[in-house]
């Protein structure tokens, strides 16, 4: 690793470790390439699964790529119930994720990819970043394990990603909504993905991506909808 | 030690197949949910050697008030034998000699499409892995006197399991919210208790995903075309000769039991 991804990689794992903010938008010299290999050694597996991010071309031009950002999944971050004191600055999102019943090679294609689906659940991804504010380079994010932070998983399996709208309400209020078109196609996706990681095996969770900004998380009641489908969590 | 649990095992066997019940093993030395585990992998060992094969497992102890009579604050599990798997269908009869002091209750059943492998496994990995489910009736027994069990006699006794029937498996059900779906136990034509997925550890898919979790401490997961009969979603009725037992699920969905 190049002394700027070395100091990278310390910055994080302190913050992560210490609880204490960084400022971001610094340039560490670091690519995108680089800022993986920093996530690979600062959250190794053995994995869960993923998640994606900056699903939407307008949030990649801004962040100046072509493709999604991915960050990875680990056993105790799927959560039944959300406690705030273990996030740093938790934000939610509201999301789909598919679960796989078969492995997924790299190479694979999309229909293979279908035929690789186990089931869509609705999610809700509890975003943590040690960048104060969610300030960051795309190489800090990424080293930051995509702002992983915890997800919710809905219960009820759906046979085909949802469709119409995602909305999200905190303590009665809504909070976030998107349309899950936004997604693409999920197969695509997991195509895509089992290429970039090495391939995904069976059992593991796919978080898809937000179709909508993520917002401040409070004490209280979250629920997300989605086409008719309820995910119900308390958040301490 | 080890001398005790295999004779427990011999015990266990020796009622199974007598009809005729042994004392508390919990009175007579054996403590630990370890050990009684221990004398379950025992007396599997005895009924396979006897040619008897497992098809799957069931979860017991899945709802909280039975767990609270227990004090434990988690389910058991013990294996669905070939020999007292009695069918699939609407209408089934068994004979209540084949028991020894039987109870029933009324569940879903899981049928395992691929192979699940613990630790970790989420309920959703057990809905994507999932073939198809059926409503079940379980006949509980055990071979403990009165059924004056602790957490370690159950245990042992393969988790009080006595033989199974199911109705015909449906892949359509898994899209269903298994919360609330519903059951209601008619026993000689009166409904008598009710219940809804919920009861059984909160969702059904949950109960199964601690089953391979717990499964993976022993080095085992489920395998493809395995069975498993998931927990309780009502309290368990008592079965004498003669019984009828009506198993009425959300839909209208029907399976009879009869003890002849």
């Amino acid at each position: 690793m190049s002394p700027g991804a070395l100091a990278l990689l310390e910055a994080v794992r302190e913050a992560r470790a210490t609880g204490r903010l960084l400022q971001g938008g610094r340039d560490w010299g670091v690519g995108l390439e680089e800022a993986y290999r920093i996530q690979e050694a600062l959250f190794p597996g053995p994995l869960k699964g993923y998640k994606l991010g900056l699903v939407s071309p307008a949030k990649q031009q801004q962040m100046g790529i072509a493709e999604p950002i991915l960050g990875r999944v680990h056993p105790e971050m799927l959560l039944e119930s959300v406690h705030l004191a273990r996030f740093l600055q938790p934000r939610a999102e509201p999301e789909v994720a598919v679960v796989l019943k078969a492995d997924l090679s790299p190479g694979a294609g999309v229909g293979q990819a279908h035929a690789a689906m186990g089931g869509f659940f609705l999610a809700v991804d509890i975003l943590d970043s040690v960048w104060e504010g969610y300030r960051f380079t795309l190489a800090e994010v990424v080293a930051d394990n995509t702002s992983g932070g915890g997800f919710l998983l809905g219960l009820r399996r759906l046979a085909h990603l949802p469709r119409g709208s995602l909305r999200l309400y905190l303590n009665g209020e809504k909070v976030a909504e998107g349309p899950l078109e936004a997604l693409g196609d999920p197969g695509a996706r997991l195509a895509w993905l089992a290429e970039r990681v090495g391939g995904l095996r069976a059992g593991q969770v796919v978080f898809l991506g937000s179709p909508a900004p993520a917002v401040p998380l409070r004490p209280g009641v979250l629920e997300l909808w989605g086409e008719g489908v309820l995910l119900l969590a308390r958040v301490t | 030690m080890n001398m005790d649990l295999e004779a427990f095992a011999q015990e266990l066997e020796n009622a199974w197949e007598g009809k005729r019940p042994v004392e508390p093993l919990s009175e007579r030395g054996l403590a630990g949910i370890e050990a009684a585990y221990r004398v379950q992998e025992a007396w599997s060992r005895l009924r396979q050697a006897k040619g008897d094969r497992v098809v799957g497992r069931k979860i017991g102890l899945t709802s909280k008030a039975v767990q609270q009579q227990l004090g434990v604050d988690q389910p058991d599990f013990g294996n669905l034998w070939a020999s007292r798997f009695l069918g699939m269908g609407e209408r089934l009869e068994v004979p209540h000699e084949l028991f020894l002091q039987p109870r029933v209750e009324g569940e879903l059943a899981f049928l395992m499409g691929r192979r699940l492998q613990g630790p970790h496994v989420t309920p959703q990995e057990v809905l994507a892995a999932t073939e198809a489910v059926a409503f079940a009736l379980e006949i509980v027994d055990s071979r403990i006197r009165d059924w004056r069990i602790r957490i370690e006699d159950t245990i042992a006794d393969n988790a009080s399991f006595g033989a199974f029937v199911v109705a015909p498996w449906e892949k359509g059900l898994l899209e269903e919210d298994l919360t609330t779906l519903a059951l209601v136990l008619h026993k000689n034509g009166e409904p008598l208790v009710q219940g809804v997925g919920a009861a059984c550890l909160g969702h059904p898919a949950r109960a199964v995903a601690w089953l391979v979790n717990a499964l993976a401490a022993f080095g085992v997961g489920l395998e493809p075309g395995d069975i498993v009969m998931s927990g309780a979603w009502a309290p368990v009725l008592p079965a004498g000769p003669g019984d009828l037992f009506t198993l009425v699920a959300t839909g209208g969905r029907t399976l009879s039991l009869r003890f002849v």
